[in-house]
């Protein structure tokens, strides 16, 4: 069931609250239990990690609402080009949103 | 371990509590408020209502779990493919929970007290708390904790509810640059944590698998790019220590 399908309400908790909120109420039920350092941990790092970066890719490539207006090769550009400002510019972060927030809007005047 | 210069054993000392609200006025505060900034605009984008934003924010108070829902609502994506995806990428949580949690404990701590404490849980609350909880006195630390994560929601769910009711009067162009915040900030946010190159390759393959899944496979897109390239990754760390090791 989608969100346009379910109540509101009801699709944030079952989709969002309570996947997030388990994991904590598990930390404190199992502190001890688990060597945090776990390879297993590894593992769930990397999954988490390539969700994450799914949604930046969905987010960069099929935006809705305002950024559409935005040509695709600009917002493409502008975001390679914040996040290699990242890691060239040892890792400021300030920096490197100024120079996806500049080429985003710089690239849209000039296109 | 009970601290001995304290006469009073069985409750919190609630100055503490003060102490923990400062963690607003810290520059990663500052850093996650403007973060939502971005994220408020890319929700309502989404076309969630103000009340659902407000509703959203400090119930679920986990930004990749916020963002992953939204991208569940604009895709249409079915309620378990998202509760799936956010519980794949909320396991972090339990690793800092089990962190944090012993450290927060005084004598006369029950489990209850610190199951309700957990769910102010995120990193920048958790980063300031271990920062200072060894100065603090074991009565003083669960309220500091307290402190520290009610302000910083109360703080973030503010901001969004301001960004929220003033981005109709704002330029659309505005609006875009907003909402690409998102993606900039959790870009270099994620690169900055993916310490090993497994996380590393995990970020690129996500990167590339997320698009293409959102053509082959709509409903779950995000799932199966984290699922996909998350495994992946990992294979790839399994094979080349099993390489070195032999």
């Amino acid at each position: 069931m989608a969100f346009a399908d379910l109540n509101p309400f009801v699709y944030v908790v079952l989709a969002g609250v309570i996947p997030t909120a388990i994991w904590r109420w598990a930390g404190v039920l199992a502190v001890g239990g688990i060597d945090e350092d776990a390879e297993i941990l590894v593992l769930v790092r990397c999954i988490a990690t390539a969700l994450v970066a799914a949604v930046i890719a969905q987010l960069v490539l099929f935006p809705t609402g305002a950024l559409s207006q935005i040509p695709m090769p600009v917002r493409v550009g502008a975001a390679v080009a914040g996040l290699a400002t990242h890691i060239l510019a040892g890792h400021r972060l300030w920096l490197s949103v100024l120079v996806g927030e500049a080429l985003l809007l710089g690239g849209y005047w000039l296109a | 371990m009970p601290t001995p210069d304290l006469p009073d054993q069985t409750g919190y000392e609630w100055r503490w509590f003060a102490a923990g609200l400062k963690g607003i006025f810290t520059l990663p505060a500052l850093i996650l408020m403007s973060t939502f900034v971005g994220f408020a605009g890319l929700a309502r984008d989404a076309g969630l209502t103000l009340g659902q934003l407000v509703f959203m924010v400090p119930t679920i108070w986990a930004l990749p779990s916020h963002i992953l829902v939204v991208a569940g609502i604009t895709t249409g994506a079915g309620v378990l493919a998202t509760a799936l995806a956010v519980a794949l990428a909320s396991i972090r949580m339990l690793p800092m929970t089990m962190a944090l949690m012993p450290r927060l404990r005084a004598n006369h701590t029950r489990q209850w007290h610190l199951l309700i404490v957990s769910n102010f849980i995120a990193i920048t609350a958790w980063l300031f708390t271990l920062r200072h909880v060894e100065d603090i006195p074991r009565n003083g630390r669960l309220p500091f904790f307290a402190g520290a994560g009610s302000v910083l929601i109360v703080g973030v769910t503010a901001v969004c509810a301001v960004v929220h009711t003033f981005a109709a009067s704002l330029p659309p162009l505005t609006m875009a640059a907003l909402t690409f915040l998102t993606p900039l900030y959790f870009a270099a946010m994620i690169y900055g944590n993916a310490k090993l190159p497994s996380e590393r390759l995990s970020m690129a393959l996500g990167m590339f698998l997320g698009p293409l899944f959102v053509i082959i496979l709509p409903e779950a897109n995000v799932l199966a790019a984290g699922l996909l390239g998350g495994f992946s990754a990992y294979a790839f760390r399994w094979f080349h220590r099993r390489r070195s090791a032999a």
